[in-house]
């Protein structure tokens, strides 16, 4: 069960000193409310026994005052130092866990859903932290506390102590009962929670269903009864809950009951003062902590072991692709090659890619065409060896992708992927996601080449707007956009596109290729697209047909073969432009997005 | 993933409009409510009474002492207020009374009386004489030098009595030993009270809050099912799903939680407050003197605990989403060579939440030992005024060690004050995003003027129909067509010329601008709307399943016979792989029916709509592209679902509606061409061209 806790043992053994003075504290902590009790019987003592002075009582008033502000200072450092060691060893290996995260292949995120790594770096790292910070604290103060009130109760009068606290284990074995039945029964009304959550989700998903059919009082029937099952199984937790608390407030009102009992006894006999009684009633309540503690610790740990299990399987995951022992840091440099490539996404899986053949030299424009699915984006990623290629496959200047340490590989290319992923940050930092710094008329002539600067009136806070998630909500093409000068700031060896204005309407695209064109000039471009107005600027362009290579020529050669798929395509497209302008509305941009961008 | 990115702050503070609005679901469950209150009054007497009987344990049986006074001054006035009477004993000349009756007087009553020289204040213990007790017996006999013996009772001096060994005061003592354990028998149906009253409290509050959360969300829900899609389209889905799922959860927790603790902490409160005073007024003013020091401190600190939360929430949801953003763009991360920048950025997040969750640690890490020391403070403070009190013989002990307990219970409830406060919070800010929502009034208006007709002969009419889903952004355009019963009519059009809009209008998924639409001659806006809907059946592009067996996704709710519905899947075709399954129709379909292929799920679909035996269908062909085994099963069901209907279908593949009686073909919202298939083939036109550049699969 421990060997898991080998990941956190240096945080916790960087914290030794944290620990340390946090155990002092605890300790002394808890010998001061020890000693509390023994003050009050003094005074009651004093007053019960009458023939005092009021020096007799106030003397151990103004010393209980005394200890308990240093309780209170000593309380305070306690949490300080252990909770607060908990609180920095949580960030210190969400870090860790993070900066993982983003040593991983891709074929880990396909393992992996997001929301299952969200729930390891959330809910997860929550159950460690409390078991090495409140877990760990209720375990010192526990064992400690709880023996220094027995011996407190115990040298006070013995035999009224042994019967008083005979209640107390039980509290401990009631916390360790409750805890998994409540576990088990917690686990339930989470799932009839998700349940019930899954039912909304679906019903407002199939929204159009539901109408359609005219099944809301279906629906609604569905809803509620997974909202009667809710109740049902949370009544059951709470039917726990209600006995769980109550019985312990119970035992604990028991234990001062047998003491009244017993110390009354005493008492009548002459055997214990009546400060003997007040003190052993302000034991009993401090007993109780430590006695739920025992429970509370057990169920702590134990969460937190699991919970660090499901940390480990991450942190011990190696990424698939790894880099050469002699691999260089120079970066790549000459033509591109790709020799009789293959991939498939699995052993055994189907080939996605077979026997692709191509060279793009320094300088040329490389355009892919192919159907949906036909392995264009697979091919791409296996370049920057985002997925990885094998041995053989993939070279530059004639050394093998695999022998460039991967930074450097990646630091030739410039990407425009398929789908343009944005960050919640400014469109500013976004464009300069690649880059360090970035001289003002360059940023400019940036966003001009992608077309921004037409629309930058649009955003609120200008450069500085913040989208994704929590800001602007851009369109497609303006994501493209920021997508291309991104890629764009780097200023690539080797750029590639993909799909990269298939939401831009065409006289925008049009305009962006013209001055990307001429910005690239003389650097490497790969254009993944399915429009020939935009392909027929390469130099070269591949037809990919279910991973096969079915055409491979330039614009002219490809469009000589009129039987071609090539040519088909092309003739096609023209008449569908042809068509969108001849439309008798005004040709104005939002007409001819329609065109270009999906309908609802 | 809501839950991570609920970036809504706990900013609210108590509204009075929202907790009155919260609280108004309670009536329905008046009974549960006052239930539960009734069990909290038991529970909350329960827990004030018990160190009430802590104290009478000790004073009447424990520390039992009488003064006495000459019988020469019984009628003297300076003697009546200790209210003498026959019963009182009396020994020899002096009548014995217990202190705590002297205790009870004014000073100038007790100096009057210490004046007349007639009244003892050393303190002695009065005990009945019994002689058939053999150790009281012997005793007396043994040591006579210690007691003053009468007729009926004997008197010991309490020095001498703490002076006894153990058997032979147990043997003089024998009553108050019966005494206490009266006393402790009676705390024990007390503490047994309480934990059945806590119980049935716990209980019915939770029940409460879980009867007013199903209200509530039944609420949400019928409320959202009947809201507009112009209303739905600008939601996301999460956001109505975290509405009837977690924010509700924040109103259960108002009942549970903050609700009945409040009103417990309040009386538990106020009760040790009024026992205190009842038992002596100085000393309860002692306590009462530092609640306000306490109710500053916390109010002090509910604010600091309020910022401190709100931030540790702030940067929380920010390294959140941080973390999930970059498990999503990682391959952007990775092609721009951002991992160390990233890192770098993350811990500086990372270190931002670290302080904000130190700050938090902090604020509580001061707070609760800070109460604790005013609760030590107050006691060592009443202590002290109570040992000087004592000294003038103005409280008894027991007095003064019920005090001790019920300083420690007043104290208690402030020590989690702000966690509540922060409950309160979370359900204000709940209760008033889950009250917007029940506020926005979007809906289709349904307010027939006509009946609908129980049969459909299925003429339908596009009459000049001007369309937008948003402002002056016309999607259709003076569009004007007429189908006639039993005719298929196709629709053509390249994306976004408006042709899936046409299947949202008929059945009033949205209503039209200007123009009309009428079924048999009668405007659809005149027509009740579920009688439209049930009549017109619009075949979504996006075959929707709901977790289930086949069965129900194909009745959903409809008392469909198994007849009926196994016809209709014969119909399309889809029997043919539903009885290939183990279970059949009783098959469980697993979300959104990923364990059954694409061409099935349409199959479905199609099933589903026969079983509700339409008199019109609206089919909106699905565009996302299949393979070529798909799309001939997927071909066959259409076939199977069309067959001798009136039909409208919204064609992707133009193979589908060859044999249309019309073709409508859409361009920008209008209708650009309009015919049979051979004769738009020989046009060389729009649609000639769309039929060819669909067969080369680009689109």
């Amino acid at each position: 069960m421990f060997k898991e806790y080998k990941t956190i043992l240096p945080y916790l053994k960087k914290y030794r000193l944290f620990y340390g003075l946090g155990i002092f504290f605890l300790v002394v902590v808890d010998a001061a409310q020890v000693f509390i009790p023994r003050l009050i019987k003094k005074a009651v003592d004093v007053v019960a026994d009458g023939g005092y002075v009021m020096a007799d009582v106030i003397k151990p008033a103004l010393l209980m005052i005394g200890l308990m502000a240093f309780i209170a200072v000593g309380r305070y450092f306690w949490r300080y130092f252990i909770i607060g060691a908990s609180r920095r060893i949580e960030a210190e290996l969400r870090n860790k866990l993070f900066g993982h995260l983003m040593e991983m292949s891709s074929d880990f995120f396909q393992d992996n859903k997001t929301g299952d790594l969200m729930a390891r770096a959330t809910n997860d790292m929550n159950a460690v932290r409390q078991s090495i910070g409140m877990g760990f604290v209720s375990f010192v103060d526990g064992i400690f506390m709880s023996s220094l009130i027995l011996i407190a109760m115990i040298s006070d009068n013995a035999s009224v102590a042994l019967y008083t606290v005979l209640p107390l284990p039980l509290v401990t074995v009631l916390i360790l009962f409750f805890g998994r039945l409540v576990g088990r029964q917690f686990k339930r009304v989470q799932e009839v929670y998700s349940k019930l959550s899954d039912i909304a989700q679906e019903t407002i998903s199939g929204m159009r269903v539901v109408k359609a059919f005219v099944k809301e009082k279906y629906f609604s029937a569905r809803f509620s009864e997974t909202n009667d099952s809710y109740r049902d199984v949370t009544m059951d937790l709470v039917k726990t809950f209600g006995l769980f608390f109550p019985l312990i407030s119970f035992l604990a009102g028991l234990s001062t009951a047998i003491l009244v009992l017993a110390g009354g006894g005493a008492v009548i006999a002459n055997k214990m003062s009546p400060g003997d009684i007040i003190a052993m009633i302000a034991y009993l309540e401090m007993l109780i902590w430590p006695m739920m503690g025992a429970g509370f610790t057990v169920n702590l740990i134990q969460r937190g072991t699991a919970s660090l299990k499901r940390i480990n399987e991450v942190l011990n995951r190696k990424s698939a692709i790894v880099e050469a022992l002699d691999a260089t840091d120079v970066p790549p440099s000459g033509d591109l090659e790709v020799r009789d490539l293959e991939y498939s996404y699995s052993k055994d899986g189907a080939k996605v890619l077979q026997a692709i053949n191509f060279k793009v030299g320094e300088g040329e424009t490389l355009g892919i065409l192919g159907r949906v699915g036909c392995g264009k984006s697979t091919l791409i990623k296996l370049l920057p060896r985002l997925l990885d290629p094998g041995p053989e496959k993939v070279f530059f200047g004639g050394k093998d992708s695999s022998s460039y340490r991967l930074s450097a590989l990646r630091s030739v290319f410039g990407f425009v992927p398929q789908e343009s992923f944005l960050f919640s940050a400014s469109v500013k930092a976004n464009i300069l996601f690649g880059v360090e710094e970035c001289p003002d008329e360059r940023f400019q002539a940036l966003s001009r080449i992608a077309s921004l600067d037409r629309d930058i009136s649009l955003f609120p806070n200008g450069w500085d707007t913040i989208v994704g998630e929590r800001g602007l909500t851009l369109s497609g093409g303006q994501k493209q956009r920021i997508a291309i000068a991104r890629a764009l700031a780097l200023d690539p060896r080797i750029l590639v596109m993909d799909d990269a204005l298939s939401a831009v309407d065409a006289e925008t695209e049009e305009r962006i290729l013209q001055s990307l064109l001429l910005e690239r000039k003389g650097r490497t471009n790969i254009l993944v697209s399915h429009r020939v107005s935009t392909l027929r600027h390469a130099d070269r362009i591949l037809v990919l047909d279910s991973g096969k290579m079915l055409q491979y020529g330039s614009h002219e050669e490809l469009m000589k073969d009129k039987k071609g798929f090539y040519a088909e395509i092309a003739r096609l497209q023209e008449l569908e432009t042809e068509l969108c302008a001849d439309s008798p509305d005004s040709p104005g941009s939002a007409g001819s997005a329609a065109c270009a961008e999906e309908g609802r | 993933m809501a839950e991570f990115f609920e970036t809504d702050d706990v900013t609210k503070g108590y509204d009075s409009t929202i907790a009155s609005r919260i609280l108004s679901y309670m009536k329905p469950h008046r009974g549960i409510a006052i239930a539960a209150l009734l069990a909290l009054i038991v529970s909350t007497a329960g827990e004030l009474l018990s160190p009430v009987l802590i104290r009478r344990a000790i004073d009447d049986a424990l520390m039992k002492t009488w003064f006495s006074v000459s019988v020469s001054v019984e009628d003297s006035p300076e003697a009546a207020a200790l209210k003498l009477s026959e019963s009182d004993p009396r020994i020899g000349d002096r009548i014995y009374m217990r202190s705590s009756r002297f205790s009870a007087l004014s000073a100038k009553e007790k100096t009057s009386l210490a004046a007349s020289g007639a009244f003892d204040t050393r303190e002695v213990y009065v005990f009945p004489l019994k002689p058939e007790q053999e150790g009281q017996a012997a005793l007396l006999s043994a040591r006579p030098e210690l007691f003053t013996i009468g007729t009926e009772y004997g008197v010991i001096s309490i020095e001498a009595l703490r002076g006894l060994p153990s058997a032979e005061a147990r043997a003089l003592r024998q009553a108050d030993s019966a005494l206490v354990l009266r006393y402790v028998l009676i705390l024990g149906m007390i503490l047994l009270a309480i934990l059945a009253s806590t119980f049935v409290m716990v209980y019915f509050s939770n029940l409460l809050g879980l009867r007013v959360m199903k209200d509530i969300r039944m609420q949400l829900f019928g409320h959202v099912l009947s809201r507009s899609f112009a209303f739905l389209n600008k939601q996301p889905v999460g956001r109505l799903v975290t509405r009837m799922t977690s924010d509700v959860e924040t109103i259960n927790q108002f009942f549970t939680d903050v609700l009945s603790a409040f009103i417990k902490d309040a009386s538990i409160m106020a009760g040790a407050l009024a026992v205190l005073y009842f038992f002596d007024v100085r000393l309860a003013l002692v306590v009462t003197a530092s609640l306000p020091i306490v109710l500053i401190a916390a109010n002090v600190a509910r604010k600091k605990a309020r910022d401190a939360f709100r931030n540790q929430r702030r940067w929380t949801s920010k390294v959140n989403s941080y973390i999930s953003e970059h498990i999503s763009g990682v391959e952007v991360v990775k092609l721009f060579r951002r991992e160390k920048k990233s890192k770098t950025e993350f811990s500086e997040h990372n270190e931002n939440l670290k302080k904000a969750n130190l700050g938090e640690m902090y604020v509580f890490a001061a707070f609760r030992p800070a109460v604790d020391f005013m609760a030590t403070f107050t006691t060592a403070l009443s202590l002290c005024a109570g040992a000087w009190l004592y000294l003038s013989q103005s409280i008894s002990l027991g007095t003064l060690i019920a005090f001790v307990n019920l300083i420690s219970m007043f104290y208690s409830p402030i020590k989690d004050l702000s966690e509540k406060y922060i409950l309160l919070q979370s359900a204000m800010a709940g209760g008033e995003r889950i009250f917007t929502l029940l506020d926005a009034d979007e809906t289709i208006p349904d307010k027939p003027s006509l009946p609908m007709p129980s049969r459909i002969r299925g003429h339908i009419e596009f009459d000049k129909v001007w369309f937008a889903y948003k402002e002056e952004e016309w999607v259709l355009k003076d569009l004007s067509f007429t189908m006639e019963p039993g005719q298929m009519v196709a629709i053509v059009g390249y994306t976004g010329a408006g042709k899936t809009t046409i299947a949202n209008l008929v059945t009033r998924f949205w209503d039209i601008q200007k123009g009309e639409i009428r079924i048999d001659g009668l405007p659809v806006k005149e027509l009740p709307l579920q009688g439209l809907r049930t009549k017109i059946q619009p075949v979504p592009q996006e075959v929707f399943l709901f977790s289930g067996t086949i069965a129900e996704n194909i009745r959903l709710g409809e008392d469909v016979s198994l007849e009926r519905m196994k016809l209709a899947a014969e119909a399309v075709h889809a029997n043919e792989f539903i009885d290939a399954l183990p279970d059949k129709y009783d098959t469980q379909l697993s979300e959104g029916g990923s364990n059954i292929s694409q061409g099935q799920r349409q199959l479905l679909s199609f099933a589903r709509v026969l079983a509700h035996e339409p008199s019109i269908i609206i089919l909106d062909e699905a565009t996302s592209s299949v393979d070529t085994e798909t799309e001939k099963l997927i071909q066959r069901g259409i076939e199977g679902l069309l067959a001798g209907r009136t039909s409208i279908v919204i064609a992707h593949r133009l193979s589908t509606i060859r044999h249309a009686d019309k073709i409508i073909v859409l361009a920008k919202g209008r209708i650009a061409e309009m015919g049979k298939h051979d004769e738009l083939i020989k046009r060389r036109g729009l649609y000639w061209n769309l039929y060819r550049l669909q067969n080369s699969g680009l689109v």
